[in-house]
């Protein structure tokens, strides 16, 4: 997973035109959007991402951005809303939203691709600065400063290159996630099956393992379905503190891989670890809807949630 | 299911790892169920000193990996040429089905084409 910041500026990269950026940078209210939310308007017309979930307050914000492409001058969009405009963008009553209009400069993020930065803006002249990453969410500081604080993409690795990793790279992908894929075989591991996938990583595959950086922003997933691949990398991943762990298999397959890892002396608390049978119980059976639950469940254990409906407290 | 033999090499593998300074590494797979193994081998004065394996390896594939750098550390290297398949079948005293033969000689096919690149590229 990463700040979709990242995606919706390649998104819009791909107009090949100039762009403005606006950023949700201040709320009074409850907002189903956080501070840091972004919305894209090139000078073709293209728009990307939303500050609000919608309404009149995104029209605004694309009708300021033209005046910004225009000027080349950014913007602080500060917003009264009553309460028939708060209840439309899902705050529980009116209050003022603030949204900051500037020309895209794309380059400052990239930097941020490669490791964790902030980026000071301020609102009122546009200037920035990257400046040591801050702890917690993006925000203002002052009246003047808002702090953005960007981590680089979370990379997935996935070992094993059969049918339902083909989805699984798709759906990470679109979650944000950097996904390097791992296999021994390079019949299968192939740019034509992975074509989105960031890297392809073909040899023996308990050796990349070891030579790959494994760390808490970094979920493994097994779907090699294989012994000879899953003891040998679940002992290294094992030895980490990656956030997720899973493996492909039934409930009695993971149970007999389990127990020859018991065998290599790993402890019951480590083996816990691993989430097998692998993925939400979403109830399919495709590839796809295998890789749909296992990403779901990778999401949600990221974010520190068990992955039962909202309705089920 | 499996002999003594292989079950003992595969849980205690001989020969396992790398060397610091080989003189022969070749590696290769089973391009379908992903067996893949690398040999090394120090080479002095025409004998195999040393030999290793590493790979993510099935039981067969992983004893007879075993099974073979213990059969060949000391062997005069051009003997190498000259293994059959079945003394490494043999060795690992067991039945092994035919549909898992690949798995017991893809270890010796791999150590015989390292040999034979090697000895192709000496003057």
């Amino acid at each position: 997973m990463s700040d979709e910041t990242f995606e919706l500026i390649e998104q819009i990269r791909r107009t090949g035109t100039r762009a403005v950026m606006a950023t949700l940078v201040g709320t009074h209210g409850t907002t189903p959007r956080k501070e840091g939310t972004k919305m894209f308007v090139a000078e073709d017309g293209a728009i990307v991402g939303s500050v609000t979930i919608g309404g009149c307050v995104d029209a605004r914000v694309i009708e300021q951005a033209g005046e910004v492409l225009r000027s080349s001058r950014p913007s602080l969009l500060e917003m009264q809303l009553g309460d028939d405009d708060a209840q439309e963008i899902g705050l529980t009553c009116g209050g003022t939203i603030d949204v900051f209009v500037e020309p895209l400069n794309a380059a400052i993020y990239e930097i941020a691709k490669e490791r964790a930065v902030a980026i000071a803006t301020d609102v009122r002249s546009g200037s920035h600065a990257i400046i040591e990453p801050l702890d917690g969410r993006s925000r203002m500081l002052n009246e003047k400063i808002y702090v953005e604080v960007l981590r680089p993409p979370s990379t997935m690795y996935i070992f094993g290159a059969g049918a339902v990793a083909i989805p699984l790279v798709t759906f990470a992908k679109t979650v944000g996630f950097r996904v390097v894929v791992v296999d021994a075989r390079p019949r299968f591991a192939t740019r034509n099956r992975f074509p989105q996938a960031d890297d392809i990583r073909i040899g023996i595959a308990s050796e990349i393992a070891e030579e790959i950086e494994l760390n808490a922003t970094t979920p493994v997933v097994l779907v090699a379905h294989d012994y000879k691949f899953e003891i040998p990398v679940l002992k290294r991943v094992l030895a980490t503190d990656v956030p997720y762990i899973g493996m492909l298999g039934s409930r009695r397959r993971g149970a007999a891989v389990l127990n020859m890892l018991r065998e290599e002396s790993l402890t019951d608390g480590q083996l816990a670890r691993i989430h097998t049978p692998i993925g939400l119980n979403l109830g399919g059976e495709t590839a796809a809807e295998i890789a749909l639950s296992i990403v779901a469940e990778v999401v949600a254990v990221m974010h520190g949630r068990n992955g039962n409906s909202p309705r089920v407290r | 299911m499996y002999g003594e033999v292989i079950l003992d090499h595969f849980r205690h593998p001989r020969n396992e790892g790398s060397l610091e300074r080989p003189d022969i590494v070749h590696e290769d797979l089973n391009p379908l169920c992903g067996d893949r193994v690398r040999i090394e081998l120090s080479i002095d004065d025409g004998v195999i000193r040393a030999a290793r394996f590493r790979g993510d390896l099935c039981i067969i594939a992983k004893a007879a990996s075993s099974m073979l750098t213990e059969m060949i550390a000391g062997a005069r290297l051009d003997a190498v040429a000259d293994l059959r398949q079945e003394e490494l079948l043999g060795a690992l005293h067991d039945e092994i089905p035919a549909g898992r033969r690949n798995c017991a000689l893809l270890p010796l096919s791999v150590l015989k084409a390292g040999v034979r690149l090697f000895s192709a590229s000496r003057p």
